[in-house]
């Protein structure tokens, strides 16, 4: 009897530690049996500063993802929304226009867009899960019809390309944009009164409406910055590049989520957050990189990505019901 | 022959006695009415004989043998079944499917496959069986409201049911629709079945039952025969005696209609909840609100408040018309909302109780987008102090608090809006009772001050305790404003039931 209260006890402990501590006891372990499986391309300053600029798109488009899901909303178009994007910037660069032009009309698009999707689920009552979904098919034909089906890769002058490749004393730029939205947004979301009313609707959305809140502004807004960047997040990869396919940012979309739903693991309490969202990008970005390093083949390692997110969910819904 | 018999049956949530030393026999082939105010206990009652709930003490003993009913499924396997106000049917699936619900749907024999045929021909004869006549091949959603209910019985009826309760079935249905109802009980009364039969309709309970047991405040009172029933005894039993006592109005104050705070005139929401509420609330008054379930009083405040349609009518602030109500407006112009349903309309459970408290208030405490932490945490720190809120700190989740200090940081929040209007809807529902008195003290506080409180309860007495006029809703309109000035619970209850009765004989 004894014994079994105490093994109990273990248990429910073991349980508790592995929500709070499961993911980044993962991660470590995994840049652990990286390190030493392969010391001496994985466990470099090289590859890990190229690391950073690796995970540079996925974080900037998951911190979008974290905002609409911080309201309780899902936006399914941001991978449509960075392929428009990135065609978008990168033909505009083609056309010679100037290099912050080519970035800021994605950024603007996207921001239009993540309007209506939030003016329509809001004023129609209508899941955003299915709208967003039909916004991204819009998109996704919108880009083809710019396109022609084509990558746009032709008269990409150097200056545009400079944004996703140039670096900055060792650092690349694009981890330095990285940082930089991943800093604001934190700010927003946990300093600011913005991010206290998008936690609120998240949290329970008839009681914010009762205190007062307009639930339909702050969740288009929500998805307005989702929109922007994403769009955004294209426009860098097209830089990157120099080129921009019509499909090109389509993949970020089920990345984007899966890093956020790591990243709720992290924090006890379950909810989207900009810090948990990064380090979700970052193991799967190492995952990515170790798994290339070590000629892991891409089918294997879309099994293990998949494989570790299901699991990282598992633990942590088993330790918050204890 | 008694087919269900409790003995002693208690149940307890929290400190709260909700059912105190229930003895009831339930016999075949006899309508056994249960009636009481809201909250006398009577739906905790049905839900231990139903499996939803477990009695805290008390046995149950079903044709004589003892049971234990620890599961919805235990009960029906005894025959229990209850069929509540809101319906327990799949909309989208038709009459024959809903039907075989429970059960499982007739095999054709050696293959896999459903026997539709068997099934239709079944449905059919239960439903000659019960004189019942119901079209089973349109999705229930289509049905109306009587079909409805008689789908469920007929749907009780196919698992043998020997006891079926029913939970204010004539709420939703025309006066005509009741008595297609009245008399399909009538048969199955014949049959033998037993009824426990709820409902507010004095008139109906009087007319169908052959025994009728009063709830009050958890107890049962007493239990009448058919021949002694009258609706003034019921009332009488009701209100435990104490309609005789009358209650002393607690401060006067002479209402002065310069005072006027808020003024409604002929509100009428697009659902029809509400459909026509006239009435004034006065500076320094505690509005009393009183009415059945169902009366309207929770949709009024709600239609004020901006959080339901208003198809017309009028809601003046000071005697400026307020148009196109909505919350944030209304916090604005100084008007607060206390909600009934306190974890899913006035807190943020995962939340903590500064976040929650703030929230209304959160621009208040921002300088160019940042929160001012510190100014924040002087706010919350001043309501936490004013209403004692026992919390580790104010970073406590409000799900760890308990009712009484959840309330308290419900009001916490209201107060830091400024308000000089509190609607309080159902306030110290599920509170304890230091907590309760605490409330009725601050909110009599505040109307001293010249703050105007519009308070909603189901609970008679404490309606009679707080306010300085009682207005009464029925059937989605205010019917009557009473001085309390030596009311009586009985003088509210009657104004009700007779409203009610009005209703049922249109």
């Amino acid at each position: 009897m004894n014994i079994a209260t105490q093994n109990g006890k273990k248990l429910q402990l073991n349980k508790n530690m592995l929500s709070s501590y499961g993911t980044i006891v993962a991660g470590l372990g995994i840049i652990f049996a990286f390190s030493i499986m392969s010391p001496n391309s994985f466990a470099t300053i090289d590859n890990m500063i190229g690391i950073t600029r690796q995970i540079a798109f996925l974080v900037i488009i998951a911190v979008g993802a974290t905002l609409v899901m911080s309201v309780k909303e899902f936006d399914l178009s941001i991978g449509a929304m960075a392929s428009l994007g990135g065609v978008v910037s990168a033909k505009l660069a083609a056309a010679g226009v100037p290099v912050i032009i080519c970035l800021i009309v994605p950024i603007m698009i996207g921001f239009i867009i993540g309007v209506i999707n939030g003016a329509i689920i809001t004023k129609f009552n209508v899941i955003s899960f299915v709208t967003t979904l039909a916004m991204g098919t819009i998109l996704g034909g919108v880009t083809f019809w710019l396109t022609g089906g084509s990558t746009v890769f032709e008269n990409i002058p150097e200056s545009f390309k400079y944004v996703g490749q140039t670096n900055l004393a060792m650092i690349p730029l694009l981890s330095i944009i990285m940082i930089f939205i991943v800093v604001i947004f934190w700010y927003i979301m946990s300093q600011m009164s913005l991010g206290r009313r998008f936690y609120a609707i998240g949290g329970n959305e008839r009681a914010s409406q009762v205190s007062g809140i307009n639930i339909k502004y702050y969740k288009t807004i929500s998805f307005a910055l989702c929109g922007m960047l994403a769009a955004f997040t294209g426009a860098l990869l097209a830089s990157r590049l120099g080129s921009a396919h019509p499909t090109g940012g389509d993949g970020f979309f089920l990345n984007a989520y899966a890093a956020v739903f790591l990243g709720m693991t992290v924090v006890r309490s379950g909810i989207p957050n900009i810090i948990g969202t990064l380090y979700g990008a970052a193991i799967l970005g190492v995952l990515a990189n170790g798994l290339t390093i070590i000629e892991v083949p891409s089918y294997m390692q879309d099994i293990i990505t998949g494989a570790i997110i299901i699991i990282a969910l598992i633990v942590q819904k088993l330790g918050r019901d204890s | 022959m008694v087919l269900l018999q409790m003995k002693q049956i208690s149940k307890v949530f929290g400190d709260m006695k909700a059912l105190n030393s229930i003895n009831l026999s339930i016999e075949q082939g006899k309508i056994h009415s249960l009636v009481g105010e809201n909250g006398a206990g009577k739906s905790t009652l049905i839900k231990i004989l139903t499996g939803v709930y477990q009695s805290t003490s008390g046995e149950l003993f079903c044709e004589g043998s003892k049971v234990d009913i620890k599961a919805p499924k235990d009960a029906q396997q005894l025959g229990i079944h209850a069929i509540h106000q809101d319906r327990q049917l799949i909309p989208y699936f038709n009459g024959l499917e809903n039907l075989y619900l429970n059960d499982p749907y007739p095999l054709k024999r050696g293959l896999f496959g459903i026997n539709w045929r068997k099934m239709k021909a079944e449905a059919e004869l239960l439903k000659r069986k019960w004189g019942i006549d119901i079209p089973l091949d349109i999705p229930a959603f289509k049905m109306t409201p009587s079909e409805q209910t008689l789908l469920e019985i007929l749907r009780a009826m196919n698992s043998d049911s020997k006891i079926l309760v029913l939970d204010e079935p004539t709420a939703s249905l025309s006066d005509k629709e009741s008595e297609l109802l009245f008399s399909f009980i009538e048969r199955l009364k014949n049959q033998g079945v037993a009824i426990i039969y709820i409902s507010h309709r004095l008139e109906e309970v009087i007319r169908i039952s052959d025994k009728v047991s009063v709830l009050t405040g958890g107890k049962l009172t007493t239990t009448l025969n058919k021949d002694e029933l009258s609706k003034e005894l019921i009332i009488h039993h009701m209100t435990d005696g104490e309609a005789l006592r009358t209650v002393e109005k607690k401060h006067e104050k002479e209402p002065n209609n310069k005072d006027i705070l808020l003024q409604v005139n002929d509100l009428r929401t697009k659902d029809q909840r509400v459909k026509k509420a006239d009435f004034t609330l006065h500076s320094g008054e505690i509005l009393g609100v009183y009415g059945l379930a169902g009366a309207g009083r929770t949709e009024t405040l709600e239609a004020i408040y901006g959080l339901r349609s208003i198809d017309h009518g009028e809601i003046r602030y000071k005697g400026k018309p307020i148009l196109k109500p909505s919350p944030g407006k209304m916090l604005q112009n100084g008007i607060a909302m206390i909600p009934e349903n306190r974890h899913e309309e006035a807190l943020i459970m995962s939340n903590t109780i500064k976040d929650n408290m703030t929230l209304p208030i959160i621009s208040s405490v921002t300088d160019k987008g940042k929160i001012n932490k510190k100014k924040e945490d002087t706010l919350v720190d001043g309501e936490m102090e004013r209403f004692k809120i026992k919390a580790t700190s104010m970073k406590q989740r409000v799900a760890e608090l308990s009712g009484g200090n959840q309330q308290k940081v419900v009001f916490g929040k209201a107060l830091l809006t400024e308000p000089n209007i509190y609607m309080c809807d159902e306030p110290t529902q599920a509170v304890d009772i230091m907590t309760r008195t605490e409330i009725h003290m601050f909110l009599k506080k505040q109307s001293e001050l010249g703050d105007g409180v519009i308070f909603v309860s189901s609970d008679i007495n404490e309606i009679l305790e707080i306010s300085d006029r009682v207005l009464v809703f029925s059937e989605g309109k205010t019917v009557s404003v009473l001085e309390n000035h030596n009311l009586t619970t009985n003088e509210i209850l009657d104004i009700c039931y007779k409203t009610k009765m009005e209703g049922v004989a249109k």
